[in-house]
């Protein structure tokens, strides 16, 4: 061992094989990259199609929840879910494809300080053409509207998602503000959304008035979905 | 052990290794900096899956947006038209046709770009099948997307 250390004349050889290595490590990706170019990559075409499947069986679920904080109709999510089932293998016919849901859920918890409305359904979809069997993916929609305070003529709210983002570019049309002891609606001035700290985003209704002690604050999102709270001092 | 004591010892003819080398470099170099600059021939056999990727992408790219769905159900072909060219390559020519669940055909003005004897002649057209949901409420729309290399 101390001889091939002290040992200097091998070193030319040895550094003239590491950059033979090097130069055959470099052509390597070159040379794989030419072989693979033309292999088919079954799964890349299908990624789209399993992507644009999932993107409208969200879509089902929110425009679901829309209807349902509209009408109350508690069988609006069920129902669509059975049609958009059967639709998808019409509309993918060939494909052999069957997209079912083992669980449902609507519901809406309103007048409160903290209202939410919430749909959630865990979808399963299977494509034979593929062979994908059993890939499951949860959908979950959910408004939360929380009256912060009362300020004289302003009323401080947060309308948050799913995710606990704040729901962007809502106006006064989105909004209704109720006088819950007369039940007379309140005229909006204008809604000015406003930086918090906690909340990241949070809006101020201005009202042509001074709110009353007890109020009822509706929400409409982007989406049309419904809410409903409630703040009494 | 010998020639191993001999091979280690010699030093002349270094300057042929080194010359080896670097000429090694170059070359790797060279087809390195030429593959950047590679023109991949299109194949004949994949060609439709290649179109059909294509189609497929592009349809969910839109619809992530939320494009697709807003032109659907307004009925605004003309721009649903400029977002396809928009999106797709200038060679790839499109016809796309908006359908109900019944098959019944909803666009009245053609959503098409290229050339009409392209889709004729051709013998690579892929045909790609998207479903949208509804827009406020459920209204399933089938859209069939034909493409083609100009």
């Amino acid at each position: 061992m101390r001889r091939l250390i002290v040992q200097k004349s091998g070193q030319f050889v040895i550094i003239a094989v590491l950059m033979i290595a090097l130069m055959i490590i470099s052509i390597a990706p070159l040379l794989h990259r030419t072989v693979t170019y033309y292999k088919h990559e079954p799964w890349e075409e299908y990624l789209a199609l399993i992507g644009s499947i999932e993107l409208n069986s969200e879509r089902l679920v929110t425009l679901s929840l829309a209807n349902y904080t509209q009408t109350l109709n508690q069988d609006i999510l069920t129902e669509n879910l059975e049609k958009w089932q059967i639709d998808t293998m019409k509309i993918y016919s060939g494909h052999g494809i069957s997209l079912t849901y083992e669980a449902a859920y609507l519901n809406h918890s309103w007048k409160k300080q903290q209202s939410l409305s919430v749909a959630n359904v865990t979808f399963i979809l299977d494509i034979e053409s593929i062979g994908l069997e059993g890939y499951k993916f949860t959908v979950v929609e959910l408004l939360n509207l929380t009256i912060i305070a009362i300020d004289e003529s302003n009323i401080l709210v947060s309308v948050k998602d799913e995710n606990k983002a704040p729901v962007t570019d809502l106006e006064v049309g989105n909004f209704k503000v109720i006088d819950a002891d007369t039940n007379s609606t309140i005229g909006l001035e204008q809604v000015i959304s406003d930086y918090d700290e906690k909340e990241q985003l949070i809006y101020r209704l201005v009202c042509n008035c001074t709110v009353p002690t007890s109020v009822i604050v509706e929400v409409w999102s982007p989406e049309n979905i419904h809410a409903i709270a409630k703040y009494s001092l | 052990m010998a020639l191993e004591r001999v091979f280690l010892k010699a030093t002349c003819g270094q300057m042929r290794v080194i010359e080896v080398i670097l000429a090694s470099l170059v070359i790797v170099f060279a087809l390195s900096f030429a593959n950047l600059f590679a023109v991949t021939p299109t194949s004949p056999k994949y060609e439709v899956t290649e179109l059909e990727k294509l189609g497929y992408n592009v349809l969910y790219d839109l619809d992530k947006q939320g494009l697709l769905p807003r032109f659907v159900y307004s009925e605004d072909w003309s721009n649903l038209k400029a977002a396809l060219r928009i999106s797709l390559p200038i060679d790839v020519y499109f016809n796309l046709t908006v359908y109900d669940l019944n098959r019944t055909q909803i666009n009245d003005t053609p959503i098409f770009y290229g050339d009409a004897s392209a889709f004729e002649n051709s013998k690579n057209v892929a045909s790609v099948t998207y479903g949208l949901v509804g827009h406020d409420s459920y209204n399933p729309r089938i859209l069939v997307l034909q493409l083609v290399r100009g």
